[in-house]
């Protein structure tokens, strides 16, 4: 008996301890993650679009795209950008299944209907071959023209150059950038339309 | 001079890599990279440094039956601390390494060095211990992860060393070719034993 109560004696003290070292690093660092993480964003957005002076995390436009296979509520942010007050661009995550996973990407499109540059947030595609859709490949999405037909590799009949040895991480970003562009043209309100409401 | 002994060891007579062939998880996961290599033997080299001296430091006050225990929470308290520091204030390399960080828990080479060495020797010697092995575990991995690299993709640390011509062999960047890799090595360096 005095036995059993030695061991959990010891045992709770280390969990609590533990505990109560865990919940203050978690406290100090919680600021520093959350600025890390719109620090983050606002690198993603930079990165495809062209040069704004707004702060387009807080410029959001926030579509429902209804429910997901869970149940949960699916949304989209268009992260609005603009230049002299005027609009300039709109940077928008977009997802898609890839060979290891969910892949994201984010697109700019600026208002003459122009995918202007795209970066990709988020992958797990294998080390060394998908995961190259991170580099050079992801160049080749930039300054196409919106609604001239999807965006295909060339073995589907389509003018994008697919990583060797990666056809379905390079199709996975087709897809995510078409799905993306797609809901651009269906969802997206030009703010021109939008500041008219605002004033 | 123990304490030398003890560090020195982890490099060659009991390295964790070749020689004990513990922690093969992350060894295989992610030495596609020279890069990865080394940030996942330092992350890990940390964690043992500081389970080693927290399990030595109590190692009369735990009692045997419930010490697995024990020191399982520890490990993944720390691991947790370096998870959300590196998040915090060291965020690109926290990108590069983010999905390897939880891996460390179920290193076993930490779990193991608690067990057989931390919970019966002295802080100092716990310590030598720990970094000697967290350092042999850094460079072995980042070894293999350098000859996958060359191989696999012509590179060293992300810089082009085989000439553009080079066609990267592909196998050696997916799992199978870490096995491939890991193989050799533990052949050589059975063969250099004798």
């Amino acid at each position: 008996m005095k036995d059993i109560l030695r061991l959990v004696i010891a045992l709770t003290t280390i969990c609590v301890a533990a505990a109560v070292s865990l919940a203050f690093v978690y406290d100090v660092t919680k600021e520093p993650i959350a600025q890390s993480l719109r620090q983050e964003k606002l690198a993603a957005i930079k990165a495809v679009l062209p040069e704004y002076d707004n702060q387009p995390d807080q410029a959001v436009q926030t579509v429902a795209l209804g429910k997901d296979k869970r149940g949960r509520e699916q949304r989209l942010d268009f992260y609005v950008a603009t230049y002299n007050g005027e609009w300039v661009g709109t940077a928008f995550a977009s997802p898609a299944k890839g060979f290891g996973g969910e892949l994201l990407v984010m697109l700019g499109v600026t208002p003459d209907n122009k995918l202007h540059k795209t970066k990709v947030l988020k992958h797990r595609e294998t080390p060394g071959l998908g995961a190259k859709i991170e580099k050079e490949f992801i160049d080749q999405f930039a300054n196409r023209t919106l609604g001239v037909g999807e965006l295909k590799v060339k073995n589907d009949g389509g003018d994008i150059d697919a990583i060797t040895g990666a056809t379905i991480s390079s199709r996975a970003v087709c897809d995510a950038v078409n799905d993306g562009l797609k809901l651009y043209s269906e969802r997206f309100e030009p703010p021109d339309k939008a500041a008219g409401q605002r004033e | 001079m123990k304490i030398i002994r003890e560090f020195s060891k982890g490099f060659w007579k009991e390295n964790p890599t070749f020689r004990l062939v513990l922690g093969m998880c992350p060894t295989l996961a992610i030495t596609t990279e020279a890069i990865n290599g080394i940030g996942m033997g330092l992350a890990t080299t940390f964690v043992l440094v500081c389970s080693n001296l927290l399990v030595s430091m109590l190692r009369k006050l735990i009692p045997d039956k419930v010490r697995i225990a024990c020191y399982v929470v520890i490990i993944a308290a720390f691991v947790i601390i370096v998870e959300l520091t590196m998040q915090a204030y060291f965020y690109s390399l926290y990108k590069a390494l983010g999905l390897f960080i939880p891996l460390i828990v179920v290193n076993c080479i930490i779990l193991g060095r608690a067990e057989a060495f931390a919970s019966r020797n002295q802080v100092a010697e716990s310590l030598a211990d720990g970094l000697g092995m967290g350092l042999g575990f850094t460079v072995s991995i980042t070894v293999l992860a350098i000859i996958r690299e060359i191989i696999g993709n012509g590179t060293v640390f992300g810089i082009h060393v085989l000439g553009s011509s080079y066609l990267p062999f592909l196998l050696m960047v997916v799992p199978p070719g870490a096995f491939i890799t890991l193989g050799f090595l533990l052949g050589f360096m059975n063969m250099a034993q004798k």
